[in-house]
């Protein structure tokens, strides 16, 4: 759940505990106060009715020992006197009840004072009633204005915190959005500030760009570190191999000696390819290359096949060119060259004999694709993760391989902005995808 | 033929002048801009041999200063471990004759030295014979008495390398390196030259016999005239 959500949600939920309280302590005191001021009143009609047994029409009723009752127009209040079994110390207690009683068909609910007194040497019960319909409609406004309230209250809330938080918050989803998922490359991170007065978010801003920063500037080092260490390297390697070379002239070496040399030249010729290949990822990285050329992707395609013509026949690879448009990007050409030659390099060197390659390629709106499939041992998956990371190298028939052919063609393509899809079932082939996306 | 090595790597310089002495050339050195400088200034070279990279300054300053000078065909080749596609363009149209990036075999810088005579004093007889065969470097050819010998490009461009560097053991890894460029990650130790002499030897050997093409069992092939 998002972090604005949940704030509403927490804020709503809060205010609506607070109402349903206040309104539970209003509902209850309501009940209360308004009972006691009941209680109050008959208490004094109480008095009032014992003050006046001696005379008029109680006292004729008191008189015949018969039961008196009273109900005022509107029948809400009542007196009413029983004679009970004779007592001759009563309690003097007053006891309150809520019963209903039912008047010519019509329930009423009443507030009842029960009392039990001595008058002429007789025990009446005194029950005065009061009608408490009002208070307990009184109620029931205040439960419908309670809940009225709360839904007013839920709905104000929950909109005006979702567009509060949306306000408040929309500094940080850029932030995220902005340094954090879209940064693929800590080269190109965009270390403008984003507008906020949060001074939370401007700390979480300030600190990302300054990890950024950090992490850039290693990158940078490690990146001036292999070059410098590789340039440096080839005029040594030059020196041992040009010295080699003179050896080799000398005729009175012997064949065993000479064959070391030769031994020596090859194993020099492969520290050569290794770090020509360290210096063009880190030159294509620190984007030493330019994209001024206009690239006909499918004639490059056309040339790294002529190029490596001798080894698909040695291989015996059956290799189909299915592709259906002239496509170009801009970029660089050697570069692109360059990748497509080590994917095509791949599938073949990656092929069982007598196998295929085939070259299909697609149109679609936003998109340009190129498939170089092969038919060869392919790769589960922990492997193609593991593909494009230098020096990895999986197991070929051919003796030499660096592991820096897919580093090559990821430092390329990140270059150029061209994703890279590998698709590869094991014993039956690896489909490598290029895909240009066509607004560039 | 003499040659001026303009290299700041002493080492490297001594293995480069031993090499050409050994073919036969003169062989000069400057270590820095300024020596080399006074020394174009000086004498005229058939080849310079410029190292890009100089304790004193660019190499690049060198070369314009020597296409400043008047009558002058000293022939440049470029010898970098700047290996920049730039570098490469930016000295061919200075006027360089040609590029080699570091490492670099000497045979190859060898062939190179041939290829650019060749271009350059468009030598009476632009073919070399070699027991009866007529490799003529201008077209592209070998001929047997006026008659063609049918060879692939590469194939052409295999027995040529090796005649150039006749008499001495060229390696599988050198010769790919020459046929195919300086291809990244391409297979060095993969037989596929290995068909392409086995086709030479095949047409060659249909005209004349050719037991002085020698494959040097595990390292390469060898023409011993």
């Amino acid at each position: 759940m998002k972090l604005q959500v949940k704030l509403a949600l927490y804020n709503t939920l809060t205010k609506v505990a607070i109402i349903l309280f206040t309104g539970l302590l209003i509902l209850l005191s309501i009940e209360k106060i308004s009972y006691n001021h009941i209680e109050v009143r008959l208490e004094d009609s109480k008095e009032a009715t014992l003050g006046r047994l001696s005379t008029g029409e109680i006292n004729n009723f008191l008189n015949s020992q018969k039961e008196y009752t009273d109900y005022n127009i509107l029948r809400e209040e009542f007196i009413n006197i029983t004679p009970t079994k004779y007592n001759p110390n009563p309690s003097n207690e007053i006891k309150f009840s809520t019963e209903s009683r039912k008047v010519d068909n019509d329930v009423q609910i009443y507030r009842i004072l029960s009392h039990q007194f001595n008058f002429n040497g007789h025990t009446y019960l005194l029950q005065i009633g009061e009608a408490i319909e009002s208070v307990e409609e009184l109620k029931s406004i205040i439960k419908k204005f309670t809940l009225l309230v709360l839904f007013i209250a839920l709905v104000l809330t929950l909109i005006s915190d979702l567009v509060f938080t949306k306000f408040l918050l929309a500094p940080f989803y850029k932030i995220i959005d902005r340094k954090l998922i879209k940064v693929n490359d800590p080269m190109n991170f965009d270390y403008e500030k984003i507008k906020t007065t949060t001074q939370d978010f401007e700390m979480l801003d300030d600190s990302i760009s300054s990890l950024m920063k950090k992490i850039s500037n290693l990158f940078i080092l490690e990146k001036q570190f292999i070059a410098n260490v590789s340039h440096e390297l080839l005029t040594p390697i030059s020196i041992i191999s040009s010295r080699l070379e003179n050896i080799l002239l000398h005729e009175e070496l012997s064949e065993g000696s000479e064959n070391k040399m030769h031994a020596s030249l090859k194993t020099l010729n492969r520290l050569k390819s290794i770090i020509n290949s360290l210096l063009l990822i880190s030159k294509v990285e620190n984007n030493q290359f330019n994209k001024a050329d206009v690239v006909m992707l499918a004639g490059v395609i056309k040339e790294i096949h002529e190029e490596l013509e001798d080894r698909i026949i040695e291989k015996q690879l059956k290799f189909t060119n299915h592709l259906k448009y002239i496509y170009s990007i801009q970029g660089n050409r050697p570069l692109i060259h360059t990748l497509l030659f080590n994917i095509i390099n791949n599938a073949i060197k990656y092929n069982y004999p007598k196998g295929s390659i085939t070259i299909i390629d697609e149109l679609t709106d936003e998109v340009y694709s190129i498939s170089i499939t092969d038919t060869g041992p392919g790769m589960d998956q922990k492997q193609i993760e593991n593909a494009f990371n230098r020096f990895e190298k999986f197991d070929t028939d051919e003796k030499e391989s660096y592991g820096l052919g897919l580093a090559i063609v990821k430092s390329i393509t990140s270059f150029h902005n061209i994703k890279v899809k590998v698709d590869s079932v094991k014993d039956q082939g690896t489909s490598v995808q290029l895909i240009f996306n066509r607004d560039e | 033929m003499n040659v001026l090595i303009v290299e700041d790597e002493k080492g490297l310089a001594l293995e480069v002048d031993e090499f050409l002495s050994h073919e036969g050339f003169t062989v000069e050195h400057a270590r820095t801009k300024k020596s080399a400088e006074e020394k174009i200034f000086v004498n005229n070279y058939d080849f310079i041999l410029l190292d890009l990279g100089l304790p004193d300054g660019d190499g690049f300053g060198l070369l314009k200063m020597l296409k400043g000078l008047e009558k002058r065909e000293d022939a440049v080749i470029i010898l970098t471990a700047r290996g920049a596609v730039d570098d490469r363009v930016l000295g061919l149209e200075q006027g360089a004759d040609d590029y080699l990036a570091k490492p670099f075999s000497l045979s190859e810088l060898l062939a190179r030295m041939h290829a650019i005579t060749r271009r350059k004093h468009r030598l009476e007889s632009n073919d070399i014979n070699i027991k009866g065969l007529r490799v003529n470097i201008q077209n592209r050819t070998v001929m047997f008495n006026d008659e063609r010998i049918n060879l692939t490009k590469k194939e052409f461009e295999i027995f040529n390398y090796l005649v150039l560097n006749k008499n001495r053991v060229i390696s599988r890894t050198n010769l790919t390196e020459h046929v195919w460029g300086d291809v990244l990650e391409i297979n060095s130790d993969s037989n596929f030259v290995d068909v392409h002499v086995k086709n030479l030897r095949k047409k060659l050997s249909q005209y004349i016999p050719i037991d002085w093409f020698e494959t040097v069992r595990s390292i390469g092939y060898r023409i011993n005239i």
